[in-house]
């Protein structure tokens, strides 16, 4: 399959790609590992005429931590180094698993966080554990920046709110307090090479390892325009004792927040099942962590 | 407008005019006549066109050969030395691991990927490390067991 | 007795280190200088009528070598079963499916022929399409083929035995239906073709194909020219499975517009058009009743087919007749009564694939075996073992099982699998399962009528006596075929296998039908074991009367010339060959005069040495209507234990365990043979699980992709516990027959049965995707 001609920029500063964004905005595209939108561009749903691949940009593949107190990750970073961090499986594990999830190898070799998250596909793996996680994103553009927490971040299917000026460079995650322990799950038909029919991440913090929950997120993928939060079942979580029945009832509650499609993956009726059914496991293993939860 | 690169390719340095909209898989098959690199479906689904990039595993149908600039590539054609097999070659040959051939060279190239970084994998982490790996042929047992063997010849010989 | 010095080894496939180190060439790998590339345009709508087509700016645009529509193609018609000639090359007066070949275009890259083919400017009366097999048969559906009205290809009705009056006579008749989805081969290998014409008018086509010897005869048809005018040559196949077992449209194309434009034509398929091209599995409807006596002995089978066929033939007629035939056996029936009806409908046109016609009603029937085991209170497997027939019967549809380690088969599973300790054992969301099946060994008949040879061989020696060169047209296309042919001719000649060199793959070698039916081993296996005794027999003849021995006296063995009663006095003999060979490094020596030294005596007396070998069946099957579709002069078969684990709360299928146990008569490499059985269950858990093309409500595939057309990756695919069984077929050569399709036959049904062991819920349509399968658990727990 060709691709469709267009031209390439290749900077080598964050300021000369700020720039060139600001130049040729809705007419470029920005490139990172190329396994979405050179596959968009090959199958000419999309057609720009102008590329800025960003793998030059200093910085852009970093996973830098802060102290133990947070982490800040650039948008090129790829999903295999995600899923190799020990520092995320320890302290962000949602995010870890579901970059070990991604695809396959010489995929995740490629595709990046920033690029999954901008590509916005209600199904992507990476926007329910940077939900639970509660990610900000920073935009930057040649006149200015801004921090966008992940939640305002998506607004439908492949739409996010940054501008065609702006580009997306990296996310800042606060490490969640102890006794937090999260989880993601993805339901697809394939154990590899799967694109979620519905998918799940879970972050947990109890008091103590006995204690009760006091602070719980959840979110959900494929069940709506965008990736969202369950927020109602989040707050039926926070102040009561883990149970089963209790993460069967978030479960039930987290489906009320969807409002999920039927297409050639599956109906809106199953989905509304999973979303109880993965929801329920999701918190159960996040729950394990965070009792288990290690200074 | 074509851009200049630079690029080493199976240990040999390579430069070249490239137009952008070019894939590294056009670019080994069709520019370099390295047409061990296989052409499968173009959108990074079956993994036929797998090269190393920079030692890890790529789909080179999802990578701008302008993208390689400066970035060292090897494709199946550079594993061999001096017309002896590479032991995963050896071990795909002896088990039984290719049948049509058309997934063996990516398959042979994820499989030293992993082996590079992992000299004693578990059968699920060969699994997982050719799951992008689509082989329509095998059933993949006889690609699993060829890894397997080839990792124990590998460990055995820098054992000695 | 077996003694063989070659085969039933472990031989490494000869053409494994090409492949291994990507010199192994496919024909996208093929270039020529000055070589142009092909388009092809297709239509977007799935029925119309065609108002105009206008080439004129394509054909002005830059590089554009030549445009061709059915005005300079003709209007040839061609197929696969002369009885069905339904396709022209390009659509003329309607296009019937999306992707419907309409125009082709030939430049000097790919870019400017595809902006070439967009500027092909087409007009539509758009008709209503019919998608749905069975509103196709409807009076009133739009209509594809005028010569074929109903939207009926063909429609088959076959009874052996007196089916009503047996039925009745029945303990118990269980019923089940069963419908089964469009498959795609998703061989990793898209077509590819190059196509050139020389200054003499004589044409080659390099293309990747199971069958170049029915591409060269429809090429020649096609085009109007002399079928020894048209050269086919296989290069590497990426895989075929079926659906690569005619010629398309892409290789008429390249040849024409290499005709047209006096230069080689590369052409491709992309995936997508992998797919909208298909001629693969057609999506099955089963309807199916079984009597069965108390005691578990089964009776009559009652069997009704519907066949999605897509737009145009392909193999479609062998199909629906496979998917009655194949059901005679592997058990004995009293009675069987078959009604089979394939469909036209607008989509891409099915055809054969691994398992042809069989599969999907295998699925039903082993599955209503099951059942009926199941309501007697009978052990499925001890059920199977009951019926199952044995070698030297013939099924009641007369179908002659030569040999049939059927039974010997189900014990190697019930044992291996530990299947007594497991069955009705294992807890809720753990479930085994068992099926059989068995396949041909080769189509008895040809797909055209014909006394023509299935196989022919041709064997020549070097001139020094030391290499023997296997030249044959059979088509390797990674099932093993040129190593299994070089160990014949090893075999038979008494050389050590790294002797023998394969040359394959060609019309000009030798007529070979192809790799399609499981037709290889037993068919050219024949031609090349009859060839490489015509060679052995030359050189013994000279032999014998340089040695002054008797004919019979003479054997060869490990590339040893073994003389009864002793060497033998060779030496002035091998002076002479050391004389002739001055200044070379490997005289011949021991105490042996070799095969080497013979052969260049026997090139000395006859000249370059030859042997041709040739394979036809004998007549076979019976005098009804559709008799040769089944007949084959061998039949593989095969038992399989499955064991699943089924999340109950999502539906989701793991297939743990698989054991396998395959009758392939001799199994001539060991792990060629093992490849097979691993593949064909791959394809199986595929089918069953995973696979399906789908449409959208305007014809158009909504999955025309391997991420989006699920075919199983690594970690989908257990390890199979793989039991070669031998039976030592009379009508194979050294008793050889098929394992590349019968292998298939027991997958999904013993997966079906697993997840019924597991889940109390028995699934009447694939694929068993988790949903699928919760729903039906969901709905099992509303049953009283």
């Amino acid at each position: 399959m060709l691709l469709p001609r267009f031209e390439y920029h290749e900077p080598t500063t964050l300021e000369d790609a700020l720039k060139l964004l600001h130049e040729l905005g809705g007419n470029a595209r920005v490139l990172a590992g190329g396994t979405d939108l050179l596959v968009k561009m090959k199958r000419k749903v999309d057609k720009p005429s102008h590329v800025i691949s960003v793998a030059r940009v200093p910085g852009m593949d970093q996973i830098i931590p802060r102290n133990g107190h947070a982490v800040t990750i650039g948008a090129g970073v790829t999903a295999a180094e995600l899923a190799r961090s020990e520092l995320l499986m320890d302290r962000f594990t949602p995010l870890a698993i579901a970059a070990g999830k991604l695809g396959a190898p010489p995929i995740r070799n490629r595709a990046s966080i920033g690029g999954n998250l901008a590509n916005a596909r209600p199904a992507a793996d990476f926007p329910p554990p940077c939900m639970v996680l509660s990610a900000t994103l920073k935009l930057k553009s040649a006149t200015g920046e801004r921090d966008v927490p992940v939640n305002d971040f998506f607004r439908g299917p492949g739409e996010t709110i940054i501008e065609p000026n702006e580009l997306l460079v990296s996310l800042h995650i606060e490490t969640p307090p102890p006794w937090s322990g999260g989880s993601y799950i993805k339901l697809g038909a394939r154990k590899a090479l799967e694109i979620s029919m519905v998918n799940v991440a879970a972050m947990l913090t109890l008091q103590s390892a006995d204690g009760p929950i006091v602070d719980a997120r959840i979110a959900l993928g494929a069940v709506a325009p965008t990736p969202v939060r369950a927020f109602a079942a989040e707050d039926l979580l926070v102040g009561a004792m883990p149970s089963e029945e209790l993460f069967q009832k978030a479960g039930e509650v987290g489906v009320g927040m969807c409002s999920p499609i039927t297409d050639h993956r599956g109906t809106m009726e199953y989905r509304c099942m999973m979303i109880e059914v993965l929801t329920k496991r999701c918190l159960t293993e996040a729950l394990a962590r965070a009792k288990t939860w290690k200074p | 407008m074509k851009t200049l690169i630079q690029l080493t390719v199976n240990g040999e340095l390579v430069e070249a005019a490239v137009d952008a909209n070019r894939t590294l898989v056009q670019f080994l098959r069709e520019d370099l006549e390295l047409t061990g690199t296989k052409h499968g479906c173009g959108l990074g689904d079956c993994g036929a066109c797998t090269v190393l990039l920079d030692g890890k595993p790529v789909n080179s149908c999802l990578v701008l050969a302008v993208q390689a600039n400066g970035r060292s590539v090897l494709t199946i054609e550079g594993l061999a030395e001096n017309g002896k097999l590479h032991p995963i070659q050896q071990a795909f040959v002896d088990k039984g691991a290719i049948q049509c051939g058309f997934c063996t060279p990516g398959m042979i190239l994820s499989a030293k990927a992993l082996l590079d970084t992992n000299t004693k994998p578990t059968e699920i982490e060969i699994r997982t490390a050719i799951s992008g790996n689509l082989c329509r042929c095998t059933g993949y047992q006889k690609i699993v067991q060829a890894i397997q063997t080839a990792a124990e010849e590998m460990t055995a010989k820098e054992g000695s | 007795m077996r003694d063989f010095q070659v085969l039933g080894a472990r031989a490494p496939r000869l053409d494994a280190p090409a492949k291994s180190t990507g010199q192994a060439k496919y024909a996208d790998d093929l270039t020529m200088p000055g070589m142009l590339y092909g388009a092809i345009l297709q239509s977007p709508i799935a029925h119309g009528k065609i108002l105009n087509i206008d080439a004129s700016k394509a054909r002005k645009l830059k590089g554009v070598r030549a445009v061709v529509t059915a005005r300079e193609a003709g209007l040839v018609k061609y197929g696969v079963s002369p009885a069905r000639y339904d396709e022209t090359l390009y659509c003329h007066e309607k296009v019937r499916y999306v992707g419907d070949e309409i125009a082709a275009v030939a430049a000097v890259d790919l870019e400017t022929a595809l902006e070439a083919v967009e500027l092909i400017k087409v007009d539509y009366e758009e008709l209503p399409a019919v998608l749905d097999m069975f509103e196709a048969m409807k009076e009133g559906a739009p209509q594809l083929h005028d010569e074929f009205p109903g939207n009926v290809t063909a429609e088959v009705h076959q009874e052996f035995g007196e089916t009503e009056p047996l039925m009745a006579q029945c303990d118990l008749v269980v019923d089940h239906t069963f419908l089964s989805k469009r498959q795609d081969g998703a061989f990793i290998e898209p077509h590819s073709c190059l196509a050139v014409f020389d200054l003499q008018g004589k044409l080659t086509l390099h293309t990747s194909t199971q069958v170049p010897h029915y591409v060269m005869r429809t090429v020649a048809m096609v085009l109007r020219i002399p079928v020894g005018d048209v050269r086919v040559v296989k290069p590497y196949v990426g895989g075929g499975f079926g659906p690569k077992s005619e010629a398309t449209p892409l290789e008429m194309s390249a040849c024409l517009l290499s005709k047209v434009t006096g230069k080689p034509v590369k052409m491709n398929y992309t995936r997508e058009q992998v797919f909208l091209h298909s001629r693969a599995r057609h999506q099955f409807y089963a309807e199916m009743s079984l009597g069965v006596k108390k005691d578990g002995t089964l009776v009559a089978l009652k069997n009704k087919a519907v066949l999605d066929g897509g737009a145009y033939t392909s193999f479609g007629i062998a199909t629906v007749y496979y998917s009655g035939s194949l059901l005679g056996g592997p058990y004995r029936l009293q009675a069987m009564k078959y009604d089979g009806w394939r469909a036209y409908t607008n989509k891409p046109a099915c055809g054969a694939q691994r398992g042809h016609g069989g599969v999907a009603h295998r699925a039903c029937f082993e599955q209503l075996l099951d059942k009926a085991a199941d309501q007697l209170g009978i052990d499925p497997v001890e059920m199977r073992l009951k019926n199952v027939m044995v070698a030297g019967q013939t099924t009641i549809n007369e179908l002659d099982m030569s040999s049939l380690g059927m039974k010997e088969c189900i014990e190697a599973v019930r044992n291996g699998s530990d299947w007594k300790n497991k069955k009705g054992k294992l807890p809720r969301g753990k479930g085994i399962g068992s099926a059989c099946g068995f396949f041909v060994s080769g189509a008895g008949y040809p797909i055209y009528r014909s006394d023509t040879y299935h196989s022919t061989v041709v064997i020549k020696v070097a001139e020094d006596g030391g290499t023997v060169t296997v030249l044959t047209g059979s088509a390797e296309i990674g099932q093993g075929s040129d190593t299994m042919l070089a160990m014949i001719a090893a075999e038979t000649l008494g050389i050590p296998l790294e002797c023998v060199r394969v040359f394959s793959g060609d019309t000009e070698y030798s007529v070979d039908l192809g790799a399609y039916s499981s037709r290889q081993t037993l068919m050219t296996g024949h031609a090349a074991k009859e060839a490489a005794e015509n060679v052995r027999r030359q050189i013994a003849e000279v032999l014998s009367v340089h040695m002054g021995r008797d004919v019979d006296d003479i054997t060869f063995r490990n590339g040893n010339v073994l003389f009864r009663g002793g060497p033998g006095n060779f030496e002035k003999l091998r002076q002479g060959y050391i004389k002739e060979h001055r200044g070379w490094t490997d005289p011949p020596g021991g105490d042996y005069f070799t095969f080497r030294e013979a052969a260049r005596l026997a090139f000395l007396e006859k000249g370059t040495l030859v042997g041709t070998g040739k394979y036809k069946p004998p007549r076979l099957g019976g005098a009804y209507k559709g008799a040769a579709v089944g007949t084959s002069p061998a039949y593989g078969c095969s038992a399989q234990v499955v064991e699943v684990s089924v999340d109950l709360e999502t539906g989701q299928v793991s297939v743990d365990n698989m054991t396998d146990a395959h009758d392939c008569g001799l199994a001539i490499n060991l792990t060629s043979v093992e490849g097979q059985m691993q593949g064909s269950l791959s394809m199986g858990l595929g089918e069953c699980l995973f696979e399906e093309v789908k449409f959208d409500s305007r014809g158009r595939i909504i999955n025309a992709s391997l991420g989006e057309y699920k075919i199983p990756t690594a970690l989908d695919m257990p390890n199979v516990k793989s039991i070669v069984v031998e039976s030592n077929e009379p009508n194979g050569p050294y008793g050889a027959k098929e394992v590349g399709e019968g292998a298939i036959m027991p997958t999904i049904p013993a997966i079906l049965n697993a997840i019924y062991d597991a889940t109390g819920v028995r699934i009447n349509e694939l694929p068993v995707t988790a949903e699928r399968l919760y729903m039906a658990m969901k709905e099992n727990q509303k049953k009283p």
